[in-house]
């Protein structure tokens, strides 16, 4: 190795360097906007969800009922592109007390717990559920197997979201 | 139908509009121990600075911390005061924003060569049409409390 060549080990900068401008800084953000794209089952299931609605898609094959409804069966691997309108009811598959809020903070004194659910549609085949939250429930008396039933927002509050559902209440 | 429908146009993507958002991404750029200096210079100093390699004989601007020609070490001893003038290395008149709109006037961007380097930099006082390569510029300074230490210290490049 040369003898002329010299390690400089870098240079150490503080925030307190860039803050009193002692160091010279150029500061700039990227544009990182981005939209996410639901596909074309989800695109009607939101469409027909703002109109009140739930949709699903049946395989010819195996005639299972899919919801969310999907394009093609995972297991017969074939197209699937007829679509049935289920009903706004259903039995808990499984549920949740949450004490905690998606952060993992504790909720405050009085706040009520999170209840997510997952709920098996009347109408879809068996085990096919979506995931929400339940309301107008006492938390000690929900049980799986319970029939609940949709609360959907007012028509005009609607856009096209699985919020157009407020959450599931007890039949 | 079925898996077999296919979107071929983007202008028919539907996206889920919670899904919209973006990413905060911020960046910061610091320019390196020698370009710290060339700054230092330029702002205190109004003067533009090189770095002279003794062996390949080439003045580099802005300055830089080693030869990239035979890697050798520039010391402080090889800093050198290129002046404030230099030649229109090439030209580019540009007419639309970065959005792709027209401007009312447009802008003239040049490589300067000054010494052995080239700086990036507007040209002032000048019609589009006045341009051309070989030009000899030399750069016009913005007041001192303006300053940040940055290339944008010169305002732009104007004929002599």
């Amino acid at each position: 190795m040369s003898e002329k060549l010299k390690v400089s080990g870098g240079t150490a900068l503080s925030e307190e360097d860039i803050r009193s401008g002692k160091i010279f800084v150029t500061e700039d953000s990227l544009n990182c906007a981005y939209a996410w794209d639901t596909g074309v089952a989800i695109n009607r299931y939101l469409a027909e969800l703002k109109q009140g609605r739930i949709i699903a898609t049946e395989c010819r094959k195996c005639k299972r009922v899919m919801l969310p409804p999907r394009l093609f069966c995972e297991l017969c691997f074939i197209p699937c592109n007829t679509w049935r309108h289920v009903k706004d009811t259903g039995t808990i598959n499984t549920f949740s007390i949450c004490h905690v809020h998606w952060d993992a903070s504790r909720i405050k004194e009085g706040e009520d717990p999170h209840l997510p659910a997952v709920i098996e549609i009347d109408g879809a085949s068996e085990g096919m559920g979506i995931m929400h939250i339940l309301g107008e429930v006492e938390p000690e008396k929900i049980k799986i197997g319970m029939k609940v039933q949709a609360v959907w927002k007012p028509e005009t509050e609607r856009t096209g979201s699985i919020n157009d559902i407020k959450y599931f209440k007890p039949l | 139908m079925g898996i077999l429908e296919k979107i071929t146009r983007n202008v028919d993507n539907r996206y889920w509009n919670p899904g919209v958002g973006a990413f905060p991404v911020k960046n910061r750029y610091t320019a390196g121990v020698a370009g710290q200096q060339f700054f230092e210079r330029l702002k205190e100093d109004s003067k533009i600075f090189g770095t002279r390699c003794k062996t390949c004989e080439t003045t580099y601007v802005p300055a830089r911390l080693y030869c990239e020609r035979c890697f050798e070490r520039l010391e402080e001893k090889d800093w050198v005061d290129v002046g404030t003038e230099g030649v229109i290395h090439s030209f580019t008149v540009v007419h639309k924003t970065l959005e792709g709109e027209a401007k009312e006037k447009p802008d003239l961007i040049a490589a300067i060569q000054i010494a052995d380097g080239i700086l990036i930099h507007r040209l002032g006082e000048l019609d589009d049409m006045e341009a051309y390569i070989g030009m000899k510029v030399a750069a016009q300074f913005k007041a001192k409390a303006d300053r940040r230490g940055g290339i944008n210290d010169i305002d732009y490049f104007k004929p002599l």
